[in-house]
């Protein structure tokens, strides 16, 4: 699906990781799965958690938390199973993203969507197309085609910014 | 109309390919009039398709062909290596018209007349010749006009591929004078009409000097569509006749249908005064030898390979489904329950190997492809090779066969360039000159072997060697079986060709090989004398998308390791496999390398005091895998991880067990060249 088709739905389904708030159209959505039992995978990347069985097929289900830089997603009774359709090397590849919470589902209209942030900025705009300001709160919309087929552990946030919040921070003890 | 374009590519491949076949069957039996009568078949399809669908060079080029096989067919041309040397590059070139046929490049339209010349003089060269032979034939031929009666009534379907009635009834026009009577006492009420539905039928009466071969070449690919009649009327134009007309043309009008008896009663009524009668009798025997149109017996029927792959999945899926149904019933203890769910096993096995069967390809449908290289390339590299096909019938899934083209004829291409010596040599050696390949295709357990075999030069492991260390492969003191220095040809940037030609020794040949077969978990072998030839091995699959898998336990998660592998099961003292230096594990006085599948997988020690060593094959070794649990004997409805696990190559799929869970399927092959690789390296 390309972008266009994309603005034409003007839903967006929202979702922690910690407590930085994302979005992502709903068109790329299939489902919203409560945590299953998941079959870990051996001698694969941290960020790939295994894969779970979504009524006879074989979903991979991936550590969104871990893919942008943050700790593993530690399991409550919040964490869900985002089931999205994501286009990857001209083929529909469907995958499972651990999420924190899942939020709601947000109406936007285009107007309301800011481009995404400049250089310099806290966000690496290369995975966000837009933000969006909802209750003094700032919601970054997601390219997720580009987020999961960046191979490896990609940074959304810029290295360089210091102070951040407590995710970076713990990102940072970790890596060191 | 894309539709009917793409369904006439499909059909027009099957031809040429149909066609490629009978030209290199018959290069051996020249004689043989069946395979002429194919050949000639296939190019009438083509060219009648052809022009209906728009391919009208198609058409044009093939029409030419066929007219040069015309002659063939009468006898009146023998089969010559000239002639099928022009007609396998006009076949080629076919095959270019099909996908390009406005020959919009340079390079194509210079072919394109350079052969049509070539079939041109072919066949002019040809009417010198027989000339003499039947320069009275024809001549007599042409005075003698006969009046047929042709019944033709398309099935009402006719209009779904294309077909125009009415270009045959053109058509027929073509071959002399016509008269058409059209019935329309088919044709329903208006509310009732279905547009695509052809309710019309013919009559028609056709003077022609031609005789009735003719006539049903023009139904010749709607044989299978019509009910078709043709008899001989009169042995003269009785369309002059106007009174006989006349009459006939009443009758039309009144009745539904004259039908050929009522024409020759108002002949025979209408020429007894011209003295031209013909008796009943010979009427009758006239029509006895006459091709008659035979029943519409659907023997096969063509189903797209995606319908295909799409009903496989639902088996798959039924499977997985019957495993759960099963346990559900086994936990209920409901004897009714478990009745039913055995009848439902039984069904969905059933089905399971039909959907299988169904799927599978035999060998021989890519063995015109290898004729035809091993044919031009040893002809380009003046080479006499002969290639010879054994156990053809062999079946295998269609993904394999896809998948198994290319690295074959990358092997043959091989074989014929470095394999087989040029005839001076091979006399030299006291070899017959003309050098064999044999692809041998046959069932071994629950895999399909593809052999290889040529009775060339070899391969001589000194070479590779030296080859290998000064490529820096392998070091120069390394001792190696010579097994292990053959092996060294499929590693990738090797090519021991002296010289590069433009037909191998690109140095990407046997690696690319051995990687596609990987792809289908195939296994290449090779074993080589020097002088006696090269023997190439591929180990197949059955099938790629169920296995048989002994179900095994490590840290609560399920494994499947396929069956075919696993030799014997040991179980041993925990102590036994952890904290060992060497690998080495020595079980009923043998003694096996292992892997402690925890250790390598990086989890946690296990607890438990007893492990399951289970023995697998490993190319020609045996190789101990410790598991925690063996659970026992799983079908396994492979599924593939996904592209977002293309790199995972230890774990060749996954595959949903009765209640669920997830188990993963592994490539042990894979676990133990990659873990004796870490071994190695750290």
């Amino acid at each position: 699906m390309n972008a266009e088709t994309i603005t034409k739905i003007n839903s967006y389904l929202s979702f922690n990781l910690g407590d930085e708030e994302f979005a992502v159209n709903v068109s790329k959505v299939l489902n919203i799965l409560e945590m299953l039992k998941i079959t870990k995978v051996p001698k694969s990347p941290e960020y790939m958690k295994g894969v779970i069985n979504l009524r006879g097929t074989v979903l991979p289900i991936i550590d969104t938390r871990i893919k942008f830089g943050m700790t593993p997603t530690e399991y409550t009774n919040n964490t869900c199973i985002v089931v999205m359709e994501i286009e990857m090397d001209n083929d529909i590849v469907q995958i499972g993203a651990l999420v924190d919470s899942v939020q709601a589902v947000l109406e936007l209209e285009d107007s309301e969507i800011q481009p995404p942030p400049s250089i310099g900025s806290k966000y690496k705009s290369e995975f966000i197309y837009g933000m969006v300001k909802v209750d003094e709160k700032f919601i970054m919309l997601l390219d997720m085609e580009k987020v999961f087929s960046a191979e490896d552990v990609i940074m959304v946030k810029e290295k360089a910014a210091e102070g951040e919040g407590k995710i970076e921070d713990k990102e940072k003890s970790k890596k060191k | 109309m894309d539709k009917f374009r793409n369904k006439f590519i499909e059909e027009a491949t099957d031809n040429i390919n149909d066609l490629e076949d009978a030209l290199l069957l018959i290069e051996n039996n020249p004689e043989d009039k069946e395979l002429i009568e194919r050949i000639f078949r296939a190019m009438h399809s083509l060219k009648g398709g052809g022009a209906m669908f728009g391919f009208n060079t198609l058409s044009e080029f093939t029409h030419h062909l066929e007219t040069l096989y015309d002659l063939v067919r009468e006898g009146k041309y023998k089969i010559t290596k000239r002639l099928l040397d022009v007609t396998l590059a006009s076949v080629d070139h076919m095959k270019t018209l099909l996908a390009n046929d406005d020959l919009d490049s340079a390079d194509l339209r210079t072919k394109h007349t350079e052969l049509s010349l070539q079939i041109r003089k072919l066949i002019d060269n040809d009417n010198d010749e027989k000339q003499k032979v039947v320069t009275e034939k024809p001549q007599k031929d042409q005075s003698k006009v006969k009046s047929y009666y042709i019944y033709f009534e398309p099935d009402s379907d006719i209009f779904s591929d294309g077909t125009n009635p009415l270009f045959l009834l053109d058509e027929l026009y073509t071959l002399g004078e016509c008269k058409v009577f059209a019935h329309f006492n088919k044709v329903p009420e208006i509310e009732e009409i279905d547009i695509t539905k052809c309710y019309t039928y013919w009559e028609i009466l056709l003077a022609t000097s031609e005789d009735v071969n003719a006539i049903t070449d023009v139904f010749i690919f709607v044989e299978d569509q019509c009910k078709l009649e043709i008899n001989e009327i009169a042995d003269y134009d009785i369309i002059q006749n106007i009174e006989v007309i006349n009459q006939i043309s009443k009758i039309a009008e009144e009745k539904t249908d004259v039908g050929v008896s009522e024409i020759q009663k108002i002949i025979k009524k209408f020429s007894s005064s011209k003295k031209q009668s013909v008796s009943l009798d010979e009427m009758i025997k006239m029509k006895g030898p006459l091709p008659s149109v035979k029943e519409n017996v659907i023997s096969s029927i063509r189903v797209s390979s995606k319908k295909l792959d799409q009903l496989m999945n639902l088996v798959s899926e039924l499977v997985t489904t019957q495993a759960r149904l099963s346990l559900y019933a086994e936990q209920s203890a409901d004897s009714e329950l478990l009745t039913i769910v055995e009848d439902v096993q039984k069904l969905s096995r059933q089905l399971r190997d039909n959907a299988f069967d169904i799927v599978l390809v035999p060998v021989e449908t890519m063995l015109t492809r290898f004729q035809r290289l091993v044919r031009d390339l040893s002809k380009e590299l003046n080479k006499d090779i002969v290639f010879v096909a054994e156990g053809a019938e062999t079946e295998l899934d269609k993904t394999i066969i896809e998948s198994l083209t290319d690295p074959l004829l990358h092997i043959l291409r091989n074989c014929i360039d470095h394999g087989i010596e040029s005839p001076e040599i091979r006399s030299k050696l006291g070899k017959p000159t003309q050098g064999k390949i044999i692809l041998k295709a046959f069932y071994s357990g629950t895999n399909v072997h593809i052999q290889i075999h040529d009775d060339g030069a070899g391969i001589d492991p000194e070479k590779i060697r030296n080859k290998a260390i000064q490529k820096g492969i392998i070091k120069k003191d390394a001792t190696l079986s010579k097994k292990e220095i053959l092996d060294l040809v499929f590693l990738s940037g090797f090519s021991t060709a002296e010289n590069v030609t433009d037909v191998s020794g690109r140095g990407v040949g046997m690696d690319v090989v051995k990687r596609k077969l990987s792809e289908i978990r195939g296994v290449v072998e090779l074993e080589s004398e020097i002088n006696d030839g090269t023997t190439l091995t591929i180990k197949l699959p059955l099938t790629l998308s169920i296995i048989d898998g002994l179900l095994v336990k490590i840290a609560n998660s399920f494994y499947i390791i396929p069956l075919s592998v696993v030799g014997k099961i040991y179980a041993t003292d925990h102590e036994n496999v952890v904290n060992k230096y060497n690998n080495l594990i020595v079980l009923d006085g043998e003694q096996f390398p292992f892997y402690y599948l925890r250790e390598e997988f990086d989890l946690p020690e296990g607890e438990q005091e007893s492990e399951q060593v289970i023995v697998v094959s490993y190319e020609d070794r045996k190789i101990g895998i410790v598991v925690d649990e063996v659970v026992g004997e799983s079908q396994a409805v492979l599924k593939s991880l996904g592209k977002m696990y293309k790199n995972q190559e230890i774990i060749s799929g996954a595959t949903i067990l009765g209640d669920g869970t997830v188990a993963l399927v592994m490539d042990t092959n894979k676990i133990i060249s990659k873990f004796s690789q870490d071994k190695f390296n750290s």
